[in-house]
């Protein structure tokens, strides 16, 4: 579904991006980690376009991201995203976050468009919050909004750069549990995250990325129960303390 | 000194329809300067360098230049590459649009810079294209935080029609300094013409503080 073939890409001199290969088939959960700054985030930008790269080539369903000819903007309706800082629209209501994309970008009739977000916001376990405006709910909730309004565009593929890392530690669970739920309805994603007990419970493949290379990978087994890069087990030691 | 304030009354409704004139050159100018100074301060963002370059230009050369030259260059500029004479208020109104293009340019692209990238990737990221996250949510969200300085901008707009006056554009001004050539009563003429500026402006910067207080609570 998602091929990515020796993909790199420079900011100025830097390289953050080094040769990166994976394939992310239909219905997988591939959780992506690693320290700070080892290009996990811009791995996953690059994915539906948002950042360029220089070599190498992306194909979803088998469309080169490279082909000049390829049309992002129908190509990103088929791939949700949820960010770290969840950037919902402040100056709409949460339902009109929801609706908006279903709207204006694929012509649905208003009425049908309320339905599905009604039903998304009752899958997210937060109806209530539909008229309110984002700045109004906590955290964990503005965040389930962000992946409601991406589920809301039907994708078939959902992305989440760093979804958690911004939350209070109680409301990381909440919407965890939201994305869990998710890949067991077969979702195919991609995460990129820290939170090992949801790479450890839904994850098909773990990728480990260091200095914009992937210098592991494994099952959710082999990667946490015998590492083999020194940098693999040294960052799994930190954050699994 | 005795005043005769009868100048003012008796002249009421000339002045008036000078006041007439300021305010819709005023509101033309806010109007066209605004609509293509978002266009401009848009362009003052572009990562193409055909759309940047143009628009940068633009905003520095009028923002070097003082107004009262750039009326003067549309009032005798104009109708040489037109080849045909246009009138004093099409010329103000075309010099003033352009000019105060400039400056709202600037304000809107600090209002745009205000707005975190993050909103135009999550607006990407639904299928959204440029054109329309600008529209629905990037200049929504930044008219919102530039409204003071925007309504300070319209302000000083209201302000510089008074300089249509050198081209003879009969204006508020220029209908006072009429009256006062045939009636020889500068001081209460220009007196009241102080007071109705000052009555327009300061009732709009109410406004703004209004609004400033009101983003303040948000």
């Amino acid at each position: 579904m998602i091929e990515i073939i020796n993909v790199s890409k420079w900011f100025g001199q830097l390289k953050v991006l080094d040769n990166v290969n994976e394939t992310i088939n239909k219905g997988q959960v591939v959780v992506i980690c690693g320290p700070s700054g080892s290009g996990k985030s811009t791995l996953l930008k690059s994915l539906n376009g948002l950042e360029p790269f220089q070599e190498g080539d992306i194909r979803v369903d088998g469309i080169s991201l490279k082909d000049p000819k390829t049309n992002f903007i129908k190509l990103r309706q088929k791939m949700g995203m949820v960010f770290q800082r969840f950037e919902l629209y402040p100056h709409i209501k949460v339902i009109e976050n929801i609706t908006i994309a279903p709207i204006k970008v694929l012509n649905k009739p208003k009425a049908k468009a309320d339905k599905k977000a009604m039903e998304l916001l009752e899958r997210v376990g937060i109806p209530e919050q539909a008229e309110k405006y984002p700045g109004n709910l906590s955290g964990g909730q503005q965040q389930r909004v962000a992946i409601a309004r991406a589920l809301a565009m039907e994708p078939d593929i959902m992305l989440f750069d760093e979804p958690t890392s911004a939350l209070d530690p109680e409301m990381i669970k909440e919407v965890l549990d939201v994305m869990v739920d998710l890949a067991k309805s077969g979702m195919t994603m991609a995460v990129v995250t820290h939170e090992m007990g949801f790479a450890k419970e839904v994850a098909d493949e773990i990728i480990f990325m260091d200095e914009g290379r992937i210098i592991e990978r494994g099952t959710d087994r082999s990667f946490f129960e015998n590492p083999e890069s020194e940098r693999a087990k040294e960052f799994l030691r930190k954050i699994l303390i | 000194m005795n005043f005769e304030w009868q100048v003012i009354s008796n002249n009421l409704f000339f002045l008036m329809g000078g006041l007439v004139t300021t305010f819709e050159l005023a509101l033309i100018a806010i109007a066209g300067g605004l609509t293509l100074g978002i266009l401009v301060g848009m362009g003052r963002l572009s990562t193409i360098k055909f759309i940047y370059y143009p628009a940068t230009l633009f905003v520095n050369l009028m923002r070097t230049q003082p107004l009262i030259l750039v009326i003067f260059w549309f009032y005798f500029l104009m109708p040489l590459i037109l080849g045909r004479p246009i009138g004093g208020f099409t010329s103000a109104v075309i010099a003033f649009t352009i000019f105060e293009a400039s400056y709202f340019a600037e304000i809107i692209r600090a209002g745009i810079q205000s707005i975190s990238k993050g909103q135009i990737d999550a607006a990407y990221s639904t299928g959204f294209t440029y054109w329309q996250a600008m529209r629905y949510f990037i200049i929504p969200q930044a008219l919102k935080n530039m409204m003071p300085s925007l309504i300070t901008q319209a302000v000083v707009v209201f302000q510089d029609t008074s300089l249509a006056y050198v081209i003879g554009l009969r204006e508020f001004l220029r209908s006072a300094n009429v009256v006062d050539a045939r009636e020889m009563r500068s001081v209460e003429l220009y007196l009241f013409v102080g007071l109705v500026y000052f009555i327009v402006c300061f009732s709009m910067s109410q406004v703004c503080k209004k609004l400033e207080l009101k983003k303040g609570n948000a």
